[in-house]
């Protein structure tokens, strides 16, 4: 395995081709290790500067004074990075994060195949080039050259998410930030010249900051190893996958149906569903999917249970769960018909969907999720609450909160709204409460939830 | 390379996978022989068409010596442009059923694939399919029935399950100790409650 702890744990660093002019790519990483608040040591190399932002510049790495440096940036023009690497290599460099492009992706292979000789002689782990690099929210380490004031700063959490296009990557890092969940890694690795998904996906599986690792991949390089890789990796934690390429033109003449049904994308997809792999279609399903796996509730069936404070959206959401494959909407049991009729006023119509009406307030929730969160019946809880109304404020959503610390049973809230609505979302999934806009991302993340505990369960 | 239709109807034997009673005729007399008063199917089979019944290659239904002859005489008279070619009699598959599709074929990255799906003439019409990569376990062989959107048609609600998990399991091993074989059709496949029929099979090499 190849060693990803050097670059995501480094105790030292040093950001080669480090750059004094505001907007250069050196200045970026530099400016970002120091705003982050890196703590390990950080060394810079420059050959044409003897001192950036206040600190020492050396012109080679062969010249810093240090007994093994755990990690290179390595932002040089793509000529020079053969150069650099030989440099880390004698200077007893563990790891480089090559950040430069022009290589493979414009069809210089050759000059690539040199640097992964080169890492490879002095095994050097090595990702990219060609890539943004890598972002540990714990160990500070940011080699992104995306300034920080455009790109909202994730929390740490139990994320990681691994993309091998940085545009892409960036985006959804962006997203998972506003959307207020926490990040363990962001990996992302370009050309995969040296390290690739294989190699990142045997790192995350062991990683025990990382609860749920969501991808997008262009391509598997090495398809019989990450099958046997993903007959492992979906029993220890989910894996949610977003693949590129629906749409490419299969064999062109193929000589039978099964060849022109099934190309490659199909293939791909096969191996995800086969073991266990999460399959996103859209950057909004691994936003989706992400938010409920990062809440680790391991739903015991695929039983529904709704609470609503407006009768059409419990509507919507029973339709959305009907037309799911296996999610079904639960019957209560006659303990909570009992206990709800007791404390729930003459116009609650105790049935599911449970409509506590317009005017429901945080103690009529709760008197709701308490039943169905002891409800045998039930397995899933959806919450709707449409904050428009006169009952729902700041103490229901602290009550739902609540209530989901209390539950081993999945939950989710599902909330349509603009800005008061969105205050109280953003309260809710920093409490690790996933909170969703529209029902059928509900059902989809739902149902995503219940078939990767079923593909678990089979193994025990 | 299409492998001879008898080479691979004999590999499907070998594996237990049984297909129609089929023999190649060299002309129409051949044919009615081979008919022995019930009906039967002429096929022409050739590499250069893979649609064989849009082409109008598949005469069904050929239960006296008239329409055997008639169909014979079309069927060369079409061959002109496809040689070379060869013409087959079948057995006709007992009425009713579904038409499925079973195939495999060698994926670059991952290895040999196996798929089932709504077959016949609709299989690129509906797309309607399940794939795995092989060797495929029981489990996966019933999830690739669950999948597909037709999985209650081709399985006569559930009552054909386990003769479909054998036929899949048995096509995956075949799948998996051929490493020559590239590409496999077995399409269509009529499906009944408690029997199939295995009308056309294509192998590649």
């Amino acid at each position: 395995m190849k060693e990803l702890k050097y670059i995501l744990k480094p105790k030292s660093v040093v950001i080669v081709g480090a750059s004094r002019i505001p907007g250069k790519v050196g200045h970026i990483i530099l400016q970002n290790y120091i705003n982050d608040g890196y703590s390990g040591k950080i060394y810079l190399v420059n050959r044409n500067e003897e001192e950036i932002l206040g600190m020492r510049s050396y012109s080679r790495v062969t010249d810093i004074k240090a007994d093994g440096i755990d990690l290179a940036v390595i932002a040089v023009p793509a000529e020079a990075v053969p150069g650099v690497l030989e440099d880390c290599g004698k200077a007893e460099v563990k790891s480089a994060v090559v950040v430069s492009g022009g290589f493979a992706e414009i069809g210089k292979q050759e000059l690539q195949d040199e640097i992964v000789r080169i890492a490879k002689k002095y095994k050097i782990a090595m990702i990219g080039p060609n890539c943004l690099g890598v972002m540990d929210p714990r160990s500070r380490v940011n080699t992104l050259f995306l300034p920080s004031y455009k790109l909202a700063k994730p929390e740490i959490g139990g994320i990681s998410f691994v993309a091998q296009s940085g545009a892409v990557g960036s985006t959804v890092l962006d997203l998972m930030a506003g959307e207020g969940f926490g990040i363990s890694k962001f990996i992302s690795y370009g050309n995969a010249a040296d390290i690739d998904e294989v190699d990142i996906l045997e790192y995350l599986m062991e990683d025990e900051e990382t609860k749920v690792i969501a991808m997008y991949i262009e391509g598997i390089k090495r398809g019989k190893d990450f099958i046997e890789l993903g007959k492992r990796i979906t029993k220890k934690k989910p894996v949610i996958i977003l693949k590129a390429g629906r749409t490419e033109a299969g064999a062109t003449a193929a000589h039978s149906h099964t060849a022109a049904l099934a190309g490659s994308y199909e293939a791909h997809e096969a191996v995800f569903r086969q073991f266990g792999f999460t399959i996103a279609n859209d950057i909004s399903e691994l936003l989706y999917y992400s938010k409920i796996f990062a809440s680790e509730a391991a739903p015991a069936g695929s039983r529904i249970g709704i609470i609503t404070n407006g009768g059409g959206a419990g509507v919507l959401t029973t339709d959305a769960i009907a037309s799911s494959r296996h999610m079904l909407l639960g019957e209560l049991s006659e303990k909570s018909k009992s206990e709800l009729k007791k404390v729930m006023p003459p116009l609650v119509n105790i049935a599911n969907p449970l409509d506590l009406a317009g005017d429901a307030d945080d103690r009529r929730y709760r008197d709701a999720l308490t039943s169905m969160a002891s409800d045998q019946g039930i397995d899933m809880i959806i919450v709707i609450i449409l904050f428009q109304t006169p009952g729902a404020d700041s103490r229901l959503a602290a009550e739902v909160v609540a209530m989901k610390e209390k539950t081993s049973k999945p939950m989710v809230v599902l909330s349509i709204g603009s800005e008061y609505t969105e205050m109280h979302k953003m309260m809710m999934e920093r409490s690790g409460l996933p909170v969703y806009d529209s029902p059928r991302a509900v059902a989809l993340s739902l149902e995503a939830l219940y078939s990767y505990y079923k593909y678990k369960a089979r193994f025990g | 390379m299409l492998w001879d239709y008898f080479k691979a109807k004999e590999i499907l034997d070998k594996y237990g996978i049984r297909s129609i009673d089929s023999r190649y005729i060299e002309s129409a007399e051949d044919a009615v022989r081979f008919s022995k008063n019930r009906p039967i199917v002429l096929k022409l089979i050739s590499e250069k068409e893979l649609h064989k019944s849009k082409a109008g290659l598949v005469k069904l239904e050929l239960s006296d010596e008239k329409a055997i002859k008639a169909a014979y005489e079309e069927l060369v008279s079409k061959g002109k442009s496809l040689k070379p070619y060869r013409i087959i009699a079948q057995a006709m598959a007992s009425g009713g059923g579904v038409e499925a599709i079973i195939g495999g074929r060698e994926d670059p990255q991952f290895g040999k694939l196996i798929l089932i799906g709504l077959g016949g003439i609709y299989v690129e019409a509906f797309k309607d399919f399940a794939l795995r990569v092989c060797p495929i376990s029981e489990y996966d062989a019933g999830e690739m029935l669950e999948q597909l959107v037709s999985r209650s048609v081709i399985t006569y609600k559930g009552k054909s399950r386990k003769m479909l998990v054998k036929l899949l399991m048995d096509v995956s091993k075949l799948l998996v100790e051929n490493p020559q074989i590239k590409e496999l059709d077995l399409n269509p496949v009529i499906l009944r409650e408690k029997s199939y029929d295995i009308v056309d099979i294509r192998v590649l090499e």
